[in-house]
């Protein structure tokens, strides 16, 4: 399969603060590709970079084979961007949002009639055209906006957090009229989101960042073998860990422990009955557990098995620095 | 691949973009008529200045002044005089608040939308200018009309067509001017409240420092404000459109008026294009 999108050593500086920092990577054409990680990972700066938003500091990236600083206007031609915060026009309907949309990239009107009514249908929008946005709920709102990218026959559409604020009827539908679109239309798509179930769901292959690098890039399944084919969580009081640890360590069928604030993190292999045997070898060495937790791998265990921490933690930890480079970006 | 083809047919750019420029011009149209309080606000208050300020302002002067007062207004009414004003204080105010359009569309995410076109800033900057100055326009010929209804009454008369034809070429000019500033302004706030304020420091100025009230000659006897006069793009509006539409003789030649304000009205549209070339997108 061809790469319509390459990436190379993209790189945003904002002041002294590196949004992101020297990623590389390949999008497939017809995939959906996702950026999955905590707020302030560097997702959005690499989207805005990608869609011509924003010149990166260095690094390059191209786009269906066009350069985004270099031939800005060619690659703004062949994409459709659904943006993070509103974009419409809310004094108008959505009709006539769309229908402004594709005049701007100099649609006919036959063009255009047709490919409203296509996309109307996608996103289950018929009978809503003609309400000022101003009076529609903010899911259907959102739903005109993804409609809008793509309308204009885009190589790529790119999805900035395209459920944020939805309840989970809404989000899965959204999922799912997505992926509609995009098989319909034979688009690649790249979204960001910082849902663990939405990229799992929606993404062929996931890519994950944290603090402004890529920590890890393959389709989910295989970012979820790479974890182990089981996982157990397990949290023993008296707070000894450390000698805990030297325990399970030992044990043959255990792959990998993480700590991640007082419980472990085991990657187990073979079959079940492995809990109870957790629990005997804690009683015999005098350590009681208070919890245990026996779990197929989530993507949310890959973000911790390659950063360390969970993506919550992650998010804590990074609203200082992200609130700092909102406002220096004003 | 559809793209493709929409690619190469617009390999080279022309110089003015059409549809954009459209598309953008209909927008604002649309908008405008899709607030009905817009709308029936832009027909009323022509009637509102002519009647509740023109009239009693022309009221003023008793009866046997009134041929002494007509030689200061150029032979012409006080109402008279004033109608020409009021158009111009139109083009002012709508002009310049078309500036707030643009930080709505920053405050509500739409430019966005709009820069990632690939559309030349200049074509958007048309578009937009040309939807508002069509609004404007419809709204100054309108306030002409009543003025000429209750001209009847007050001594108002419109010199023919092609007097309202120059008219119209002032008028445009002046509200290019203005829309210009606007969109200057506005490309330097993200909010709609610090726009308002400078407005409002400008706007006072020029409203009263125009000749739309009382003529620029009679301020002779104060220097600065006689001289703040000249700098304000609006005295070459007014003066224009008074002499084009009453044939009253004008302060300055006409192909002063003329000059200066297209001037003004070239120095701010640019000024204004570049403006919207340097929004940057949070």
């Amino acid at each position: 399969m061809e790469d319509v999108i390459e990436v190379n050593e993209l790189t945003k500086v904002f002041g002294n603060f590196v949004a992101v920092d020297h990623i590389s990577f390949m999008v497939k054409k017809g995939e959906i590709f996702g950026l999955l990680g905590p707020n302030g990972a560097g997702k959005s700066t690499t989207i805005k970079m990608l869609t011509t938003l924003l010149r990166p500091t260095s690094g390059s990236a191209k786009i269906c084979g066009y350069d985004v600083v270099k031939e800005r206007d060619k690659v703004r031609r062949c994409i459709g961007i659904v943006f993070q915060d509103r974009s419409v026009d809310r004094r108008l309907t959505g009709k006539q949002n769309l229908d402004f949309h594709a005049r701007m990239y100099s649609m006919s009107k036959e063009e255009r009639e047709k490919k409203i009514d296509e996309v109307l249908d996608l996103l289950e929008l018929k009978g809503k055209e003609n309400v000022p946005l101003s009076e529609v709920p903010d899911g259907v709102r959102r739903r005109f906006e993804v409609a809008r990218g793509f309308m204009t026959y885009p190589e790529v559409v790119f999805l900035d957090e395209p459920t944020i604020g939805f309840d989970i009827k809404a989000r899965m539908d959204l999922w799912d009229q997505i992926k509609k679109a995009k098989e319909k239309e034979g688009t690649t798509v790249v979204l960001t989101t910082h849902f663990i179930d939405e990229a799992d769901y929606l993404c062929d292959r996931v890519m994950i960042m944290d603090q402004s690098k890529i920590v890890a890039l393959d389709m989910p399944e295989n970012l979820k073998a790479a974890v182990g084919t089981d996982l157990i969580s397990i949290e023993v009081a008296n707070h000894n860990n450390g000698s805990f640890i030297e325990l399970v360590k030992r044990l043959e069928w255990v792959k990998n422990v993480e700590e991640c604030g007082n419980s472990l993190l085991l990657s187990v292999e073979g079959h079940d009955g492995r809990v109870p045997e957790l629990i005997d070898l804690a009683d015999q060495n005098g350590f009681k557990v208070v919890s245990i937790d026996e779990h197929k791998p989530s993507l949310e265990d890959v973000f911790m098995h390659f950063t360390g921490r969970t993506m919550r933690d992650a998010e804590g930890s990074d609203r200082a620095t992200r609130t700092r480079t909102t406002r220096r970006r004003r | 691949m559809v793209s493709e083809t929409i690619l190469s047919a617009k390999e080279k750019k022309p110089l003015l973009e059409w549809t954009p420029i459209y598309s953008m011009w209909l927008r604002e149209i649309i908008r405008f008529f899709n607030m009905k309080s817009r709308v029936i606000s832009s027909i009323i208050q022509p009637f509102l200045f002519l009647g509740l300020m023109a009239i009693p302002f022309s009221n003023l002067i008793p009866p046997e002044a009134q041929g002494m007062m007509s030689q200061m207004f150029g032979g012409l009414s006080f109402f008279g005089f004033l109608a020409p004003g009021i158009v111009g204080i139109g083009l002012l105010t709508t002009g310049i608040m078309g500036g707030v359009t643009v930080i709505w569309d920053k405050e509500f995410g739409f430019l966005k939308e709009v820069m990632v076109a690939p559309v030349r800033r200049i074509s958007l900057m048309i578009g937009r200018s040309l939807g508002g100055m069509t609004i404007a326009v419809f709204q100054a010929l309108l306030t002409i009309g009543v003025a000429a209804l209750f001209g009847i009454w007050y001594d108002f008369q419109i010199q023919g067509i092609a007097g309202v034809g120059l008219a119209l070429v002032f008028i445009i000019l002046t509200f290019a001017t203005f829309i210009g500033a606007g969109i200057t302004l506005g490309g330097m706030f993200e909010e709609t409240e610090g726009f308002m304020s400078i407005v409002m420091l400008l706007q006072m100025p020029m409203l009263f420092l125009s000749g739309a009230f009382v003529p620029i000659d009679r301020l002779s006897g104060v220097p600065v404000l006689y001289q703040l006069q000249f700098i304000n793009p609006l005295t070459y509006g007014i003066d224009g459109i008074r002499a084009a539409l009453t044939g009253a003789p004008p302060f300055l030649p006409l192909w002063v008026d003329f000059t200066v304000i297209l001037a003004f009205a070239l120095v701010f549209l640019i000024l204004g294009a570049r403006a919207f070339n340097r929004m940057q997108l949070s």
